[in-house]
């Protein structure tokens, strides 16, 4: 562990995270009185996982220091906040500790993305908690909607959203084809929560509901949204193993047959299956089949061709034939005839 | 020069009759004048390749060893089994009886293996030819061994198999002991997969003899079974392009 990368790389990060923080203190989530949009909530996460959890944890711990700073907030009126910024950027960080370096298939993704929204549920109710034991600033139930929930909701949602953009900018997914499905089914889960939410805020400012009942119904739908989104993800999970753990299977078959062994029984599963893949497993069963049945020939001939010639026994049945007088007779009549 | 070519194979079975009248036909067929005897007096068969029926004919092999009659009347042009050759190519075929009674008194009484050597001479000389080819009974036996002492190629036929392959050895140790000018080995019947190569060689370098043809099993021939030639009837099988190579090599 790199000590002086970890502090330069987390200052310094901790500074973008802070001036975008400031800027975007500005402009407020509707009814949320200091709670702000904040899509700058991947940056911490993306220092956690690139760099280290603990680099994560700098950058957001920091950057809120700063950004509450440079705002009307002042430095350390919210610090229960700075440490749940600070969780915001260490947890996501810990997946390199189940191996994840690089997201390169689903599973890694859905670990990633799962961490992201285990990052924003632990850090908001890191906060409530530290404000409930030492700050008492919260009131509830009034609190939940105008600290928790937005906290919570704007935070998963945007580190859901951009932590992989930036992931992907960075090179640190790799494109295989269980990444780019995975990357496309979450896209088209992002664009219809997105469009709901969008609905519902155009809804808003074109006054057709009071803005009372919004506030409800934009939590509401926030957490709705946010579960559909986790249900959602995880159901494609699911369907898109269905798809990518047949290729994988295929391909170690395939190895396996490159190393001589023709015992396929890996495939058994995935050949039954009615579908393309299922198709293209029997054409390779088939095919190595008939590879193996080759090569258990070749080895036959090979085989076969050791040519064995009894030595002894061929000597007497050649002496038996030489020495009778016909053929010694035989053998001057020969001469004789090709001379002439 | 005529040229003497007996083909022979230790063993029965190995499609000796087939490849002699099929490289005959391909001599024949080049412009070369050619004759075929059958040796074979105890199990005749050669001539069912080229269509020919010994019951129409007033003279066979048998007749002239008897002393009934001179060679030239036993040799019969079957020119027309091969179509229309180059030039001057004919083949003649010198047919054993199939008779009954007549293979009986072979077996019992033998004949003068000198007269059939006055024989080939004969034929040579009158019909005129080029290449007289002898097919024998499988084995060595009086009459195989002087067909192989009278040869001027030799060619031996195998299979690859292990009883094939000490019978051959034996073969061709007595046909060094005979000093036949040019000895070639022939493998047929050589199943599907077999690598040629592999096989060639060493056949070859088992034998010390040069390997001139492999000929690979083909469900053809199999087919077409002794109702014809498979030269003339399949020449682009890659059984009958292997004779072909054989034929040039022995200077057809």
């Amino acid at each position: 562990m790199d000590v002086g990368r970890i502090l330069r790389i987390g200052c310094g990060w901790a500074v973008a995270y802070g001036l975008l923080n400031c800027l975007s203190n500005v402009y407020l989530l509707p009814s949320a009185p200091v709670i702000s949009l904040r899509p700058q909530i991947a940056l911490p996460m993306v220092v956690g996982i690139v760099v280290h959890p603990l680099a994560g944890f700098l950058s957001g711990f920091l950057g809120n220091v700063i950004g509450d700073g440079l705002s009307e907030f002042g430095v350390w009126t919210f610090w229960n906040w700075h440490a749940a910024n600070g969780l915001m950027g260490f947890v996501p960080g810990l997946i390199r500790y189940r191996g994840i370096v690089r997201i390169a298939t689903v599973r890694d993704f859905g670990i990633l993305e799962m961490a992201v929204v285990l990052a924003s549920g632990v850090s908001v109710t890191l906060a409530v908690l530290l404000d409930v034991l030492f700050l008492k600033v919260m009131t509830f139930p009034s609190s939940l909607h105008a600290w928790i929930l937005p906290a919570f909701l704007t935070d998963a949602v945007n580190g859901f959203i951009l932590v992989p953009v930036l992931l992907l900018v960075t090179g640190r997914i790799l494109l295989t084809l269980e990444t780019r499905t995975i990357l496309l089914v979450t896209t088209l889960l992002v664009t219809a929560v997105l469009a709901t939410a969008g609905t519902i805020i155009a809804s808003v400012w074109n006054d057709l509901v009071s803005r009372e009942a919004l506030v409800t119904n934009f939590y509401i739908a926030g957490i709705v949204s946010v579960g559909l989104l986790v249900l959602g993800f995880v159901a494609s999970l699911t369907f898109v193993r269905r798809i990518t753990d047949p290729l994988g299977r295929l391909t170690r078959a395939a190895g396996d047959v490159e190393q001589g062994r023709y015992d396929l029984d890996r495939l058994a599963g995935v050949s039954s299956r009615q579908d393309e893949l299922g198709q293209l497993s029997r054409v390779f069963q088939a095919m190595v089949g008939k590879v193996r049945e080759r090569e258990e020939r070749l080895q036959r001939q090979v085989e076969e061709l050791q040519i064995t010639i009894d030595r002894v026994r061929k000597d007497q049945d050649v002496s038996e034939i030489v020495e009778t007088e016909y053929f010694q007779r035989l053998k001057e009549k020969a001469r004789e005839f090709r001379r002439t | 020069m005529a040229r003497i070519v007996a083909v022979h194979s230790f063993r029965g079975g190995t499609g000796k009759s087939n490849v002699t009248a099929n490289l005959a036909a391909l001599l024949a067929a080049a412009g070369h004048r050619v004759g075929v005897v059958d040796t074979d007096i105890q199990s005749p068969g050669i001539h069912v390749l080229f269509g020919f029926d010994p019951q129409g004919a007033p003279h066979s092999l048998n007749d002239f060893l008897w002393g009934r009659c001179d060679i030239a009347q036993t040799a019969y042009d079957v020119t027309p089994a091969i179509g229309s050759p180059a030039g001057e190519g004919r083949l003649y075929l010198i047919p054993s009886s199939i008779r009954s009674g007549d293979i009986a008194r072979v077996i019992h009484d033998g004949y003068d293996i000198q007269l059939l050597k006055d024989g080939y001479r004969q034929l040579i000389g009158g019909l005129p030819l080029d290449f007289l080819f002898i097919d024998t009974h499988p084995g060595l036996n009086e009459e195989t061994l002087l067909s192989i002492a009278l040869a001027d190629i030799l060619i031996i036929l195998l299979r690859p198999d292990q009883q094939d392959y000490q019978g051959t050895a034996v073969t061709v140790e007595v046909s060094r002991h005979l000093e036949v000018p040019e000895m070639y080995l022939v493998i047929n019947k050589v199943p599907a997969g077999f690598s040629r190569e592999a096989l060639e060689a060493k056949v070859a370098s088992t034998y010390g003899c040069e390997v001139v043809g492999v000929l690979p099993h083909a469900d053809e021939l199999m087919a077409l079974g002794s109702a014809g030639l498979f030269v003339v009837r399949y020449p682009g099988l890659s059984v009958s392009q292997e004779l072909c190579a054989i034929v040039r090599r022995m200077g057809g």
